[in-house]
């Protein structure tokens, strides 16, 4: 872990969220994400980690601060709406999947298929082989249980589901992945399985992953680095060897570990 | 059968099992017309027959992909524009300015059709009004448009557009068949079945909802033109008075074929087989001399009766199921 994580302690930016006050009073945001780092956010209920997360992603609107996401030559791009921050890689999953996460109406095809059509189209024609063809590789590595990619997506279970949501994001080749609670309702062994996901996509592909959590040790598996919110704003950072789920939860609780 | 096969099977009927009641209910309309009128059936009659039904079905079609588009999608605009494009190309085109080639009739009813279409999908889209009352607004000034320009009928159409109420009718139909299945290997259709399914969700997978919800109400009007051009050659002359009747058939028609009223589900199979089983019901009832305010009521029981089923499907737990994790 120690070799890694001082790799990623030179890694280039991904993305830099600079001065962004997302609580009126609050103490304004500055936090930079590297290339293949994952990070974690905790927080009570209504500190603000949630509403941050959001704000990155474009889903909320911000207007003091600033954040920017780098391409591989490390131009920097401003991001001010959600189309911005997709057009920059910069992707989301959202914390309701049933309300915000799945298209029900359709298959799993086309639930996995939505956010990258346009790569699957040549001159305005769906190419549904190859998108198939595609979806059968996230199929595979994330273990989708689906008897069929065209069988509806809600006859999916909740683990499955969310299989599909971030694949659907994975295969638009993001650089940062902002995942809100993305094992919330999911069983055990799904839980474990995308863990391992998480960490192969960060390590292979380079991809940056930001995710809150509302389960400690989800943290403590997966994050490098974990900024602990407490009343609108970032109350603690832990890298490295001092993320453990006591200084987390006294950070939560505002208090400075002994 | 092999779980393959089962899998694909239900994969088909996930898809397609919403025409399911419509379609059963055509069988035993069209076996019941054969019975009872045989003589609109015969190899002559029937494309007469087809030219007479192609309005109510192009309607249904026309209204289609705003309902799909969900967030309460509708066009109730779509019979008064089809009324007032009558008007427009009857009396003014082909009558005033004498220009009666197909091209340039055919090019202004799509044209026409599509900037009435856009009316509607601004207001949606942009000015985000309730669909019910901004094709309300548009429905009034369509139809008061329509009888404002031309207080009773009047004219006539070229001999090429009477043609399209017998065997010509063929054209626009096929023409409207095809370009649907067309669009289906678009993204757009993928977007607009998004947005009908979970508005929200398919904005947060980056799909252009306000774009793809505009263009659902402009192909709608671009349908539209087409239904106008069927209508025409089917009255040929000009009526002000006709269009805004199809807005309600083509709604039951719709609904009937199982393509839901809350958006994302449906397609055209759907609105054809709804609107044949309105014009073969009409039809019969009309043979058997029931007065048309029954036939209103047989409407009514229909679409309550097929709304009812069609919610009552949803929860067929083999249909629901089928993942094994």
């Amino acid at each position: 872990m120690g070799v890694l994580a001082d790799k990623r302690e030179d890694a280039a930016a991904a993305l830099r969220v600079h001065s962004l006050r997302i609580r009126a009073g609050a103490r304004p945001i500055d936090v930079e994400i590297r290339r293949s780092e994952i990070l974690g956010l905790a927080g009570l209920e209504g500190h603000g980690h949630d509403v941050f997360l959001e704000t990155v992603a474009g889903v909320r609107s911000h207007t003091e601060g600033t954040i920017e996401a780098f391409d591989q030559t490390g131009k920097p791009a401003p991001l001010r709406s959600q189309r911005d921050a997709v057009r920059n890689g910069v992707v989301y999953l959202p914390r309701d999947r049933k309300t915000q996460g799945i298209l029900p109406g359709l298959s799993v095809l086309d639930n996995f298929g939505v956010a990258t059509l346009s790569r699957f189209a040549t001159a305005g024609v769906l190419r549904r082989g190859a998108m198939e063809q595609t979806y059968r590789t996230y199929h595979e590595r994330l273990a989708i249980h689906a008897e069929s990619p065209d069988v509806p997506i809600t006859s999916l279970s909740g683990g499955n589901q969310q299989k599909v949501l971030i694949a659907r994001w994975m295969a638009a080749h993001p650089k940062v992945m902002l995942l809100n609670d993305p094992t919330r309702g999911v069983d055990v062994a799904t839980r474990t399985a995308l863990y391992d996901v998480f960490r192969e996509a960060s390590d292979r592909e380079g991809i940056s992953f930001v995710i809150l959590s509302s389960q400690i040790e989800e943290l403590l598996l997966t994050a490098h680095r974990v900024l602990v919110f407490r009343e609108g704003t970032v109350f603690k950072e832990l890298a490295g060897d001092e993320i453990s789920s006591d200084a987390i939860i006294a950070a939560m609780f505002g208090r400075e570990r002994a | 059968m092999t779980p393959g096969a089962l899998s694909q099977g239900r994969a088909w009927l996930s898809r397609h099992g919403y025409v399911g009641l419509a379609a059963l209910l055509l069988v035993l309309l069209a076996i019941a017309s054969l019975i009872f009128t045989p003589g609109q059936f015969g190899w002559d009659a029937i494309w007469v027959t087809l030219g007479t039904a192609a309005p109510t079905l192009l309607a249904a079609v026309a209204v289609t992909p705003s309902i799909l588009s969900g967030r309460g999608g509708i066009d109730l605009s779509i019979g008064p524009l089809m009324g007032v494009l009558n008007v427009l190309l009857v009396q003014y085109l082909i009558g005033t300015a004498g220009l009666s080639s197909p091209f340039v009739v055919v090019a202004a009813a799509l044209v026409l059709g599509a900037i009435g279409g856009l009316i509607n999908g601004i207001l949606v889209g942009v000015v985000r009004l309730q669909p019910v009352v901004a094709t309300l607004g548009t429905y009034l000034m369509f139809s008061g448009l329509a009888i404002w320009l031309l207080p009773s009928p009047n004219g006539t159409v070229p001999i090429w557009l009477t043609d399209l109420s017998s065997g010509g009718v063929l054209i626009p139909l096929i023409v409207v068949a095809a370009g649907w299945a067309a669009l289906k290997w678009t993204p757009y259709y993928e977007h607009l079945m998004a947005i009908g399914g979970d508005e929200r969700a398919a904005f947060t997978s980056g799909v252009p909802v306000v774009t793809v919800r505009i263009l659902a109400y402009v192909l709608g009007g671009v349908l539209a033109g087409v239904a106008a051009l069927a209508l025409s050659a089917v009255l040929g002359s000009a009526d002000p008075t006709v269009g805004p009747g199809f807005t309600l058939t083509a709604i039951t028609a719709t609904a009937l074929g199982g393509t839901s009223l809350a958006g994302g589900r449906g397609g055209l199979t759907g609105a054809l087989v709804g609107a044949l089983d309105i014009f073969l019901l009409q039809n019969l009832l009309t043979h058997f001399n029931v007065s048309t305010f029954a036939l209103q009521i047989f409407y009514g029981v229909i679409l309550v009766l097929a709304v009812m089923s069609n919610a009552a499907r949803l929860k067929v737990p083999w249909l629901r199921r089928g993942g094994t994790a």
